[in-house]
């Protein structure tokens, strides 16, 4: 790992263009995903042209090199260009003798980086952007709908200059950098938590159906839980499969047993919508 | 009103461009309104559309694939409601009763596809051990280009029998499965809520729930406005973060878990 910090510019065979086009190539992203060895297929799209540069006259190291890539990799497709993009810059300096080190770099990083592209992009910008968009929808307003792909265009092609920014790094900054965006993290998740709390009882919506009279008084099961307190159905829901995931119960597992609660809760004239 | 052969082949192709992009350039990946949308201004009736979006939309809210797992397909689900609801003219309800199922399906397609990529990967890895570089090269896309059928063939199926099918189920549904449908999809938001609420750090940040939760349910505030609150919360957070590491972040004493899931 101590030679990745000497640069010496006669090592340098890549181009601008060069970085440019195995970034394009990265977009293959997970389609190529399997259960033994992730998107691993697209890295080895991605690199081969450059690493056909690398090892020009080297057809061993070539090889060698292919079938290091051929390893098990899955990382959020947002972040990954920044990891991909600095192994590269490594192999670069390195050629073989670094391919421990590439496969040690990317196995230690697509963890924590998957885990800030999983919780932004993924959960986070799509939860409350979506709600926006939806609550706006549902008023027959599109928006929200507009605001949210207009963002992510514009987070698309800012995705593009992470190879970049990866390659110049290489090793050295990546721990600053997973720093910082921890806090990025961190100070977004307060937005997000916000934002649950809002959707829930604004989003999540079904009513009791019941109904009790008592000396000519007749009052409905929901007026009597709303004076209670608002929303408290849904809230009660969302806890109890809160509850249940934390228990280590599956999602698809929870998706039908509301359908199948839904149903005989309507079936009996518990429920209603 | 029925559908065209064209205006079916359209159909699935916006599904399988849908895919393509979810899987790789994710641009418009889970904004699910945004294809509905496209299929209703097809149809001439962009506002079903949009209703029919926002509805989804508000179901898919915190499920992700995370780690490469298999989620409902709610563009699938998005697209083939829109098109039902449009041509069917039994309004949204009828749409979702046979999108949501065929998005649930999809799980089923994205695993084998998944294991189909299996065999194509090592097939690569093969060819590259062989220094069949040429070979190895042109066998990777197919992965890409095979991929998005996990949406375009059951869109495809679902439309081009659809309007059928859900008109002759819908003529003997007991009331109750409308009425549970409908129910059903006013309490499936829970579940990505409650699947969001596992990956935040509810010990740290839980109290914020409690704001979010006031101003809704009791100030009646829109979503937009809660999210510039807890922008600014988010500011001071980002600054403590960023400036003390990891130490001392605006303590929650009071707050444990169980007070959150009370919540």
């Amino acid at each position: 790992m101590n030679r990745d910090n000497v640069v010496e510019k006669n090592d340098q065979v890549l181009t601008k263009k060069d970085l440019w086009r195995a970034m394009r190539r990265h977009y293959l992203a997970i389609s190529t995903y399997n259960y033994d060895s992730g998107f691993a297929a697209t890295l080895v799209w991605e690199l081969f042209p450059a690493l056909s540069k690398i090892y020009k006259d080297d057809p061993d190291g070539l090889q060698e090199s292919i079938d290091n890539q051929f390893k098990f990799y899955n990382c959020n497709p947002w972040v990954s260009p920044i990891i991909t993009g600095a192994t590269l810059a490594i192999e670069e300096k390195g050629k073989n003798k670094s391919l421990q080190a590439v496969q040690d770099l990317k196995a230690a990083l697509m963890g924590p980086f998957s885990g800030i592209g999983d919780t932004l992009i993924w959960v986070l910008f799509p939860t409350v952007l979506g709600a926006i968009a939806a609550s706006m929808g549902k008023h027959g307003s599109s928006i929200g709908m507009w605001i949210y792909a207009t963002i992510y265009i514009l987070f698309f092609f800012l995705r593009s200059f992470l190879y970049n920014v990866g390659y110049q790094s290489g090793t050295s900054l990546m721990t600053n950098m997973s720093d910082k965006l921890s806090a990025l993290t961190d100070a977004v998740s307060v937005l997000g938590i916000a934002v649950i709390g809002a959707i829930v009882p604004a989003t999540v919506n079904f009513k009791l159906a019941l109904k009790f009279s008592q000396a000519g008084v007749s009052l409905t099961g929901q007026q009597i839980l709303d004076q209670l307190m608002p929303g408290l159905m849904p809230v009660l829901l969302t806890g109890l499969l809160y509850w249940m995931l934390k228990k280590g119960h599956k999602m698809t597992t929870l998706i039908l047993m509301v359908i199948i609660i839904a149903m005989a809760g309507a079936g009996l004239g518990i429920f209603k919508a | 009103m029925g559908l065209t052969i064209w205006q079916v082949i359209l159909i699935t192709v916006i599904a399988y461009i849908q895919r393509l992009d979810f899987e790789t350039t994710q641009i418009i990946s889970m904004n699910y309104m945004f294809w509905s949308c496209v299929v209703g201004a097809l149809l001439g009736d962009f506002q079903m559309g949009l209703i029919v979006g926002a509805t989804i939309q508000l179901m898919s809210l915190g499920v992700a694939a995370l780690g490469g797992s298999s989620t409902p397909d709610y563009a699938v689900a998005a697209i083939i409601s829109t098109t039902v609801a449009i041509t069917a003219g039994k309004g949204m309800a009828a749409g979702l009763a046979l999108g949501i199922p065929v998005g649930m399906i999809c799980i089923q397609l994205d695993v084998l596809l998944k294991i189909i990529n299996s065999f194509i990967t090592n097939k690569a890895h093969d060819l590259a051990n062989k220094r069949q570089y040429r070979k190895m090269r042109n066998l990777i896309p197919v992965m890409t280009v095979l991929m998005p059928l996990e949406s375009a063939i059951p869109v495809f199926i679902a439309v081009l029998f659809g309007k059928t099918v859900v008109s002759s189920i819908l003529n003997f549904m007991p009331a109750w499965f409308t009425v549970g449908l409908n129910v059903a999809g006013g309490m499936l938001p829970a579940v990505g809520m409650a699947m969001l609420l596992t990956y935040m750090p509810l010990k740290k940040y839980g109290y914020w729930l409690l704001i979010g939760f006031a101003l809704t349910a009791y100030l009646k505030m829109p979503v937009l406005g809660v999210a510039l609150i807890g922008t600014a919360g988010a500011i001071p957070t980002f600054m403590n973060h960023s400036n003390s590491g990891n130490s001392l972040v605006t303590t929650t004493n009071g707050m444990t878990e169980e007070d959150m899931e009370d919540e």
